[in-house]
């Protein structure tokens, strides 16, 4: 928490004393307890503990405290990343076994296409020999530290329900999103900060925009905080212009002392929790551009993540999400646009190679300054996209892949996450998981475990029944945790 | 769906209050209040209505049930004999293994818990229909100790709930509160300075009645009952998911607001909502209100399975029903027979088969007017091709002019609005129950089919039932549900919160009624006397109860901290809309332009775009920039900001009550919004223009305004101190004063000037009291 610029004490106090013996004509004990009230108002941080986002104990302990959830929104393709498949690269252009299809609903595949063998090299890194494309090479650095899951599943195969599925843990809008769940279990350390917050970056936002970060049927405390791009990304944190300084301090302490005033007179607690929700905003201004203010960063740093000052980028990003988490913030979600890799417009031998190459070396960096500061440990990273990609192609202009729900590619690493191994085995053409699945749902429950939150237990009733982030699902994949 | 008995710690605790204050009070036990919750949070769903679900073939939820024998030989309830029940003994049991719920599946029964059981088999183990299946019934109203206080029925079942807890009810607010108050319940706008004065002057000793009579009579009652009703219709402006278009669904919008301020009856209100397409000879009117179906999210993103969403549209329409006029989870009966309360899987895809067949169509809305030329044009047209059969007629200049004619009906029938609604094909689809809710895995077929535990469906003469059959089950006389469920919504509004706390499950696993018999009342006092609202509201409203000071009294603090026995009203902060709709209203901006298309009022920058939906803010100008919020273009992937802020809702299920929240985003919307800014700027120049007086005048001035009440001498003293500092500071800061005061036309005000009475408007428009309806 910053060293925070007081806000001068108004007239209130006498005002107050004046009104209470003056005029209301209630007892001394009445005015003594109202009295104190408004000083433990005035002292603000007396209040923290009345705040809904200040910190509440988890169901155990968990080895993190953070979440820093990087989602490559388009669904990349786990075929030319994580997922190796040398048979696949064999049948190259063939038919895919009849069988390999029953059953089975595609968004745009029509049947007749081709098994798509994968179009990059791939190699095995680390001590774990885990499997890493071309396109990677900066991950080479931190296989060590990441768990690949190569058996991811989720539901629905259409951008808009998966993103949704992913976050709130059903493909329909309206439900909490993982930041609000974890926010509304254990809070935020941040006390100057949202507790979520959003970022974003890419040619476009992610589809489904603000339903990704919602707090659905939970107050909007808990909702994600979507950081504009530009210098301002909270929204409404400037005063007007022509308001600064000592005309704001003391527009500070005025609505304190008036509110004051009011809850004297009705002795409502809310009146409290909204002047201590006045005083964290006032926070905010001062600490949210500190938190923008990257010239504190080394020149290595900047390097590092690939950050050119003053432009946006998923690098920067990445350098705020570290930013965040060190400053106490719980959740970060930061999304990346257009891995929509079908081939025609996106494709997977030109365009994906740029969007690895953004997403790359920031995320190596990342990894390696979170471990740096120590921060690695509490921290669960996770990477991945809504859905992955078909290994049969698409009969497009140029070479591409469909979405895939089944077998697909994401990792996790850091706070109570063993790194260096690969879980989740997928049949050799890539269709389906022969072993080792992690479905969506097995995901959430993972990551709150790690938080220590028991996903069965985080649930709020509404509309007469339990909800929680994993429905009535998921499994706490214990086989990945450190 | 998910039957978890585990809930987060504060219900824990709300529930242990709840039954410290039962056992304090020692009343008889009752089987609805006390002892159904009991089983059915901690039984119902191995031993309840779902047959697949049951354990040892025993189910508590009936009378039968209950006097049967258990596996032991004991009765499973022995009225009068605690010790000789088995269900006693199974949840008293030391032996884990025999202690019932089992470990695994939810946590014991707390010593109150087991103390309320063993009372209520002492005192015989009386059972009873649950209270909300059995319709509601009419009592004399009770006797109480202070028949003076009451004013009408409201009040007699208050103060005897009230006596008996030996708590007294607060006193009647004062009126300036009261008007404000009334105003912002009834109309979501803050009276005007000439409104206070003529009901604080009004010494007619029905002065209050009156007032609330010219509230209710405002066409702005519409605009804020339209509010309420629309969050319960998911009504939004555009489609959701992730192409989240644009739709023109307004005229829907402006129906609800015109059948509330028409007192429409509440009961032709639900017909045309539900099936007003189907009702024979359909005007324009009721197949505009078939729209209320159609504010489902649509999803149309590139490669999805149409009939996926489709169904999922028809189980949001099915769930709405429920939720809104039911008060019944019905969807918890989508993929397996209800845990907790009568709802067979089956029945639910009965249900669904009502909704099943319609087609989703577009309808245009022609006004009175274009409605009458279109008539004349038809008309002429008729005329004209009659006169072409005659054999002496100029064929060509006919020709000509039927040509003319033809194009102008055409452009105009292309330029009418458009609205969302159902059509209901000849051929109806086929109905069959989903299997695990899936629809790719089809069961038996069903035809449309009402709940059986409830009151009787009326089958119509010939063929299947229609939803025009299903909106008059829901209104029958008969049904025990809906009039109640609406009445506690109203109530709600007006007290902040309902009689029934889960306004939305008035099922097994709901809240029973803290004052039964009043709900009750209330609910016939609606459907017997033919379902208006307004009257409803006028019944409320004119109660001693609703006249109450909201002011809190350390007696019910301790006795009643929840409020739930009504002794005070309710302080609480308003909605997003209406925060915004109030800091128009008093900085003179608002535009009170009913209806049309909706607007988009000043947003901040880079927000809109963060989704790939494309949206466009097209920012209105003129008084489009200042009409109500009920008007404010709604994207569902991107509400604006202010009002998602301040809780709006997701706009993707009914939302029965919105929360309210207090947080420090609030405080900087509030605070830093440039569109809140303009507000200021308006406020501003009001205070300079109307009144000349010194500070201590102008912030008296600016004080009644915005709070609707004088300020103490304390807060002028507070209030000039903040003139006094902003006024030095701004002589100080001289280039300030000028970014403030940029825009302004009070002529011959110096900019130090206008930027102190910016200030002061801007402190005004964030005190808890602006946004607080006390």
């Amino acid at each position: 928490m910053n060293s925070q610029e007081s806000v001068p004490a108004g007239p209130l106090l006498d005002a107050t004393r004046r009104h209470f013996f003056g005029r209301c004509g209630i007892g001394v004990g009445a005015m003594a307890l109202s009295d104190l009230s408004l000083r433990e108002a005035r002292a603000g941080s007396a209040l923290k503990d009345k705040h809904p986002l200040s910190v509440r104990p988890s169901h155990y302990r968990g080895k993190a405290k953070a979440v820093i959830f990087l989602h490559m929104a388009g669904g990349p393709t786990q075929l030319e990343t994580f997922s190796y498949k040398p048979k696949l690269g064999e049948l190259d252009g063939a038919p895919p076994p009849p069988s390999m299809l029953a059953g089975k609903r595609f968004a745009f595949l029509k049947g007749k296409e081709k098994l798509l063998g994968p179009r990059r090299q791939f190699a095995q890194y680390g001590e774990g020999g885990t499997w890493l494309s071309d396109l990677l090479p900066h991950h080479r650095r931190i296989v060590d530290d990441l768990c690949v899951l190569n058996g991811m599943r989720t539901d629905v195969f259409n951008h808009g329900p998966a993103k949704i599925f992913l976050h709130t843990g059903s493909p329909q809008m309206g439900r909490p999103s993982d930041g609000a769940w974890v926010t509304y279990g254990i809070g935020s350390e941040a006390d100057d900060l949202p507790g979520f917050v959003v970022l974003q970056s890419g040619p476009r936002g992610p589809r489904n925009g603000a339903q990704l970060w919602s707090s659905g049927f939970l107050p909007t405390t808990y909702q994600g905080v979507a950081f504009r791009k530009g210098e301002a990304p909270i929204l409404n944190l400037q005063p007007p212009a022509g308001i600064e300084g000592s005309s704001q301090r003391e527009f500070v302490a005025a609505v304190r002392d008036l509110n004051g005033l009011r809850f004297a007179q009705v002795g409502d607690p809310e009146i409290r929790t909204r002047i201590a929700a006045y005083e964290m905003a006032y926070r905010m201004q001062s600490s949210a551009p500190e938190l923008m203010e990257l010239s504190g960063e080394t020149r290595e740093t900047l390097k590092a993540y690939a950050v050119e000052p003053g432009k946006p980028s998923f690098g920067a990003n990445c350098l705020l999400a570290r930013r965040l988490v060190e400053r106490g913030v719980r959740f970060v979600q930061l999304y990346h646009t257009n891995w929509d890799h079908h081939g025609g417009g996106e494709d997977i031998n030109t365009d994906l190679p740029v969007r690895c190459r953004q997403i790359d070396q920031p995320i190596a960096a990342l990894i390696e300054d979170l471990k740096q500061r120590g921060l690695l440990d509490q921290t669960v990273v996770v990477w991945g996209g809504e859905f992955g990609r078909t290994p049969m192609g698409e009969e497009r202009k140029t070479v591409g892949r469909d979405h895939h729900i089944e077998a697909y590619s994401m990792w996790m690493a850091g706070g109570g996450i063993r790194g260096g191994m690969t879980y989740g085995i997928s049949d050799e053409l890539g269709m389906g998981v022969d072993d080792e699945v992690v479905h969506v749902h097995d995901l959430q429950a993972t990551l709150l475990h790690c938080l220590g939150l028991d996903h069965t237990k985080l649930t709020v009733r509404f509309q007469g029944r339990e909800f929680r982030l994993t429905d009535v699902h998921g499994r706490v994949v214990e086989e990945i945790l450190s | 769906m998910g039957a978890r008995r585990l809930s987060s710690c504060w219900i824990v605790t709300v529930a242990a209050l709840a039954w410290q204050a039962a056992l304090s009070a020692a009343p008889p036990v009752d089987f609805n209040q006390d002892i159904r919750p009991l089983l059915s949070k901690y039984c119902f769903q191995c031993h309840g209505f779902d047959g697949q679900a049951r354990q040892a073939d025993l189910r508590l939820d009936t009378a039968a049930g209950m006097a049967a024998q258990a596996a032991t030989g004991q009765r499973v309830v022995e009225p009068g004999e605690p010790q000789a029940s088995a269900l006693l003994l199974r949840v008293t049991s030391k032996d884990v293994d025999v202690r019932m719920p089992p470990a695994e599946v939810s946590d014991r029964l707390s010593t109150a818990e087991v103390d309320l059981l063993t009372r209520w088999i002492q005192q015989g183990a009386g059972w009873a229909e649950h209270w909300a299946f059995v319709p509601p019934r009419r009592v004399s109203l009770p006797q109480v100790q202070r028949p003076v206080w009451r004013r009408n029925g409201i009040d007699a079942f208050v103060l005897a709930a009230l006596d008996e807890s030996q708590l007294l009810p607060s006193h009647e607010a004062g009126r300036a509160t009261l008007l404000r108050r009334v105003m912002l319940d009834l109309t979501g706008l803050p009276p005007s300075l000439a409104e206070g004065e003529e009901f604080a002057q009004e010494s007619s000793p029905d002065a209050y009645e009156r007032m609330v009579d010219r509230v209710l009579a405002s066409p702005h009652y519409g605009e804020r009952m339209s509010r309420i009703w629309l969050d319960l219709a998911r009504y939004a402006d555009s489609s959701g998911y992730a192409n989240d278009r644009l739709r023109s669904m307004w005229p829907y919008r402006d129906w609800v607001t015109e059948a509330f301020n028409a007192d429409m009856p509440f009961d032709q209100f639900t017909v045309e909502q539900l099936a007003g397409d189907l009702l024979p000879g359909a005007t324009q009117s009721q197949i505009v209100a078939s729209g209320f179906h159609r504010n489902t999210p649509h999803q149309y993103e590139g490669g999805s399975d149409p009939e996926q969403y489709r169904v999922e549209r028809v189980k949001n329409r099915l769930d709405t029903t429920g939720t809104v006029w039911l008060g019944l989870t019905v969807g918890c009966a989508q993929c397996h027979t209800h845990k907790f309360d009568p709802i067979s899987q089956t029945e639910y895809y009965q249900l669904y088969a009502f909704f099943n067949s319609a087609n989703e169509t577009k309808h245009s809305v022609a006004s009175d007017e274009q409605q009458a030329a279109i008539d004349r044009l038809e008309a002429e047209i008729g005329k004209l091709k009659a006169e072409q059969k005659l054999a002496d007629s100029d064929q060509g200049k006919l020709k000509t002019r039927l040509a003319e004619l033809s194009k102008s009906l055409d452009t105009l029938r292309k330029s009418l609005p458009t609205t969302l609604v159902f059509r209901e094909p000849a051929k109806k689809r086929i109905t069959r129950v989903h299997r695990r809710g899936d629809f790719l895995v089809p069961g038996e077929q069903v035809a449309p089919m009402t709940l059986s535990r409830l009151h009787t469906f009326t089958a119509p003469a010939t063929g299947t039932g229609t939803r025009v059959d299903l909106a008059r089950w829901i209104m029958a006389a008969d049904n025990p549900l809906t009039s109640r469920v609406t009445s506690n919504r109203i109530w709600q509004h007006l007290f902040g919160q309902g009689l029934v706390e889960t306004e939305n499950d008035f099922g097994h696993r709901g809240a029973p009624p803290t004052h039964p018999e009043l709900l009750d009342w209330m609910a016939l006092e609606l459907s017997e006397t033919g379902f208006s609202l307004k009257r409803l509201h006028r019944l409320i409203l004119t109660s001693a109860t609703y006249r109450q000071s909201s002011r809190t009294r350390a007696d019910l603090s301790a006795a009643d901290p929840f409020n739930r026995k009504f002794a005070r009203q309710s302080r609480h902060r308003v909605e997003g809309e209406v925060i915004r709709d109030m800091a128009l209203a008093v900085s003179g901006r608002l535009s009170r332009k009913m209806g049309g298309r909706s607007v988009f009022p000043p947003i901040p920058p880079n927000v809109i775009g963060t989704s790939s939906a494309g949206h466009k803010w097209p920012t209105s100008q003129g008084g489009d920039r200042f009409r109500r919020g009920l008007y404010t273009a709604v994207y569902r992937a991107n509400v604006y900001p202010m009002l998602s802020t301040f809780d709006g809702p997701d706009r993707d299920n009914a939302c029965t009550k919105r929360t309210r929240s207090n947080t420090p985003l609030q405080s900087l919307s509030l605070a830093n919004d440039p569109a809140m800014g303009e507000l200021f700027h308006g406020l501003a120049e009001r205070l300079l223009s109307e009144c000349a007086g010194s500070d201590g005048d102008r912030v008296i001035h600016a004080f009644r305004l915005c709070l609707g009440r004088r300020p103490n001498d304390a807060e002028v003293a507070r209030l000039r101190h903040f003139c006094d500092h902003q006024r030095a500071h701004f002589a100080a800061h001289r280039e300030s004063a000028q970014a403030l005061s940029a825009k302004q036309r009070s002529a011959g005000v110096p900019a130090e000037e206008f930027a102190v009475w910016f200030s002061v408007a801007r402190l005004l428009l964030n005190l808890d009291e602006f946004v607080t309806r006390e």
